[in-house]
């Protein structure tokens, strides 16, 4: 801690250009410094010093020790008290911002808004339980009618292990049978398209080519990211343009940052073509996500794909709730449209 | 209006006085020795945000709040050190900076000169207390002045231990990301230098003739196991050249490594064992390389301008501003706890700190208690197992069972 007559001496010494000579700022600095026989470099010099005074230094360990405990307790009761505060928040806005399955309600609800993210992602986290697969299943599957209802064009969800990859086409008749239950009937539905990097684009051949002026306009495109799309794509990259440069075929200076960009997303934004139609694999999205959304305890990437965050806003739902429960947030609602109003730099009200 | 400002100067003076002054200032001492009782995050990063509105908002000029800011870097330096924590990485100024008005990115590298030159005047003070100051980022881009500055600075604390202070000075994340691959990728296409046995090592200066003759006596006895001999001799070579033990020389693994490496090896495996030990000159046309398969996650970690740091804890962003703005995306990405807090930097002081550190505190305990309640520490495990299946490499073993 600074006194303010040193302070005020400093920041004259900066201001004017009047330049205190090193000497005059070593005796400006030497009341703050530290002992340096605190240091434990020292170790010779300490000893002896704690020799000299084992019960000071005794004395000052125990009350630092009961200070850190008390400091705790008291942070966390503070914490329970905040959370409790929040977790009725919360409730009170589950309760007033439900959705009904009604996309128009969803859409009343981000209309006010003066900006939507494009590209929407989510982390989402694999709980313990037997049914776990199943919950985050259906967690995406709600996570993309939102989606669409609030008129955002790309989804993409990261899951840690990446099990949802293993299971694309279960996960489609899912979100088509989730956003059927929201929008009715498959002609009124959004097109839906769902892929992974390294994976062909999984669609089902549309039956609303029928009656086009009934379909509904609005697509969606899902993508599921997972852990093996974060360093581990860096490092076959790595290896690839290694091989190359060893063949000669291209020379360490060629690699820019607009080359690793343009391969990086190419990950992304063009799936791996798939054998039976060719035309299935026309999907343009933005590779960079304008807004991502934490449902977790705290802010934790977890391996996220790093190259393509790094405009992205963040925000975590549990933030300011619980982060008693230790599994991650469940994925509701609210916290999805909390997100959207926090984007949009808005706050959000009780009452629509 | 009026009542407000005398509010406030009526608050200073209140806090300026000595006895309040003096109590604050044990009152901290008292929480960072505290604080140092739990476990510390040893690497801590900030990204220093808010100088320039917090100067419009207070109406003083943009310069005037940088130079707050560097108090407030000073303040909560001092924090983080006496309380344990041994790297603190800063973002200083990005690349992407230099689009700024010329006027301030004049002062603030007139600012980062003058400070890095005055800590370089107090060398002996700074060795005394340890502190190592690093620089990141593209230093060719500075002015040769500033880059002399840094320079001295780096070299004066370069011998320092135990505490480092990294200063991203022209950073962005993807350069450094870009960086790393761009290193990781020359180095392996250097060619490995020939192998030495023994007997013809650089240190032992023998005439070059008597040693050609006994390559051409050592080559007709030599061709029968050169299978076995060479494999073992540089696996030698590799290990000794490359301190990092998992490399492996490329040709000896490239029989039994993977489909798209493997034409690459017939080609090299003929050309070295015609030109074995000693023609230096020739065989530069079909060079031996590290296989480029033994490139891990570790091995551009390890090519990052952070390598000797611990993992990243905790990422601090004040102002509100919600975003990494390519700062450190490689190392927060995993297990960093990001906090973005809604003061601006020149206001930041431990009292906003200390929450963020009970936090992280609190949640490092819990799950030192209770590993399953968290979940991610079984996580983390998955993914160090997962590291050493690549690591370990199939061909090496065969090789080594030959």
């Amino acid at each position: 801690m600074v006194s303010h007559r040193d302070q005020e001496v400093f920041r004259e010494d900066f201001r004017n250009r009047r330049r205190l000579s090193a000497t005059e700022r070593e005796a400006l600095l030497k009341p703050y410094l530290p002992d340096p026989s605190d240091l434990p470099q020292r170790k010779s010099r300490k000893a002896s010093i704690s020799r000299k005074t084992p019960v000071r230094t005794f004395l000052k360990s125990q009350i630092h020790q009961l200070t850190y405990t008390i400091i705790h307790i008291f942070f966390g009761i503070a914490i329970r008290f905040i959370q409790s505060y929040h977790a009725v928040v919360d409730r009170i806005f589950a309760i007033v911002y439900y959705h009904h399955r009604t996309p128009e309600l969803i859409r009343k609800d981000v209309k006010g808004l003066k900006r939507l993210p494009e590209h929407l992602s989510v982390i989402l986290s694999l709980r313990k339980e037997d049914d776990a697969l199943a919950v985050l299943m259906d967690e995406v599957a709600e996570l993309a009618a939102w989606s669409t209802a609030s008129g955002i064009p790309t989804l993409s969800v990261y899951e840690k292990t990446g099990i949802l990859k293993s299971c694309i086409p279960t996960l489609y008749e899912l979100v088509t049978s989730k956003l059927s239950s929201y929008y009715g009937t498959p002609s009124q539905q959004p097109k839906l398209q769902l892929f992974a990097p390294h994976h062909p684009v999984y669609q089902t051949s549309t039956p609303t080519d029928t009656d086009p002026s009934k379909s509904n306009p609005e697509s969606l495109t899902l993508l599921l990211l997972s852990s093996t799309d974060g360093r581990e794509t860096f490092v076959d990259l790595t290896k690839t343009l290694a091989e190359m440069s060893q063949n000669g075929k291209v020379s360490p200076q060629d690699i820019t940052p607009e080359l690793v960009d343009a391969e990086i997303s190419e990950i992304t934004t063009h799936p791996a073509q798939s054998d039976d139609d060719g035309d299935g694999a026309s999907v343009f999205i933005k590779p960079e996500p304008d807004l991502l959304l934490v449902f977790g305890p705290f802010l934790k990437l977890d391996g996220y794909p790093p190259w393509h965050i790094r405009l992205t806003e963040m925000y975590c739902t549990g933030d300011t709730g619980n982060g008693l429960t230790g599994y991650g947030e469940a994925v509701e609602y609210q916290g999805f449209v909390q997100g959207l109003w926090h984007f949009a730099g808005a706050q959000m009200r009780f009452g629509r | 209006m009026a009542t407000s400002m005398h509010l406030s100067r009526l608050r200073k003076w209140f806090l300026a006085s000595p006895p309040i002054e003096y109590a604050i200032s044990h009152l901290r001492e008292l929480l960072v020795g505290a604080l140092k009782q739990g476990p510390v995050p040893q690497h801590v990063a900030f990204v220093m945000d808010g100088n320039r509105r917090f100067a419009r908002t207070h109406g003083i000029e943009t310069v005037e709040g940088h130079n707050l800011g560097f108090e407030a870097l000073a303040r909560i330096l001092e924090v983080c050190y006496k309380s344990g924590v041994k790297v603190v990485t800063i973002y200083a100024f990005s690349i992407e900076n230099f689009k700024r008005s010329k006027f301030e990115v004049d002062a603030l590298m007139e600012m980062a000169k003058v400070k890095l030159s005055q800590m370089a005047q107090h060398g002996d003070l700074l060795d005394s207390y340890g502190a190592k100051v690093r620089v990141l980022g593209r230093l060719d881009l500075l002015k040769p002045d500033v880059l002399e500055a840094v320079n001295r600075a780096v070299d004066m604390t370069s011998r320092n231990g135990d505490r480092v202070l990294n200063i991203c000075f022209p950073y962005t994340s993807r350069d450094e990301i870009t960086t790393a691959v761009r290193d990781t990728v020359s180095e392996y296409s250097r060619p490995l230098k020939p192998i030495c046995s023994p007997s013809t090592g650089p240190r032992t200066p023998f005439s070059e003739s008597h040693i050609a003759l006994n390559i051409q006596a050592q080559r007709t006895e030599h061709n029968s196991d050169t299978e076995s001999t060479s494999g073992s001799s540089e696996d030698g070579n590799g290990n000794t050249k490359q301190d990092r033990s998992r490399n492996k020389v490329y040709e000896s693994g490239s029989s039994f490594s993977s489909s798209t490496t493997l034409h690459l090896g017939q080609q090299d495996g003929p050309g070295t064992k015609t030109s074995t030990p000693l023609t230096e000159g020739t065989d530069t046309d079909n060079p031996a390389f590290v296989s480029p398969e033994t490139i891990s996650r570790q091995t551009l970690t390890d090519h990052m301008l952070t390598k000797d740091n611990p993992p990243l804890d905790v990422l601090v962003r004040t102002s509100g501003v919600e975003r990494l703005s390519d700062f450190m995306l490689w190392q927060c990405h995993e297990d960093t706890e990001i906090v973005f807090l809604n003061v601006m930097w020149p206001e930041f002081d431990l009292w906003h700190f200390i929450p963020v550190l009970l936090g992280w505190q609190r949640r490092i305990s819990k799950s030192k208690q209770n590993p399953d309640a968290e979940g991610d520490f079984d996580g983390e495990g998955s993914v160090s197992a997962e590291e050493d299946d690549g690591i370990i490499l199939r061909p090496d073993n065969k090789v080594k069972g030959m």
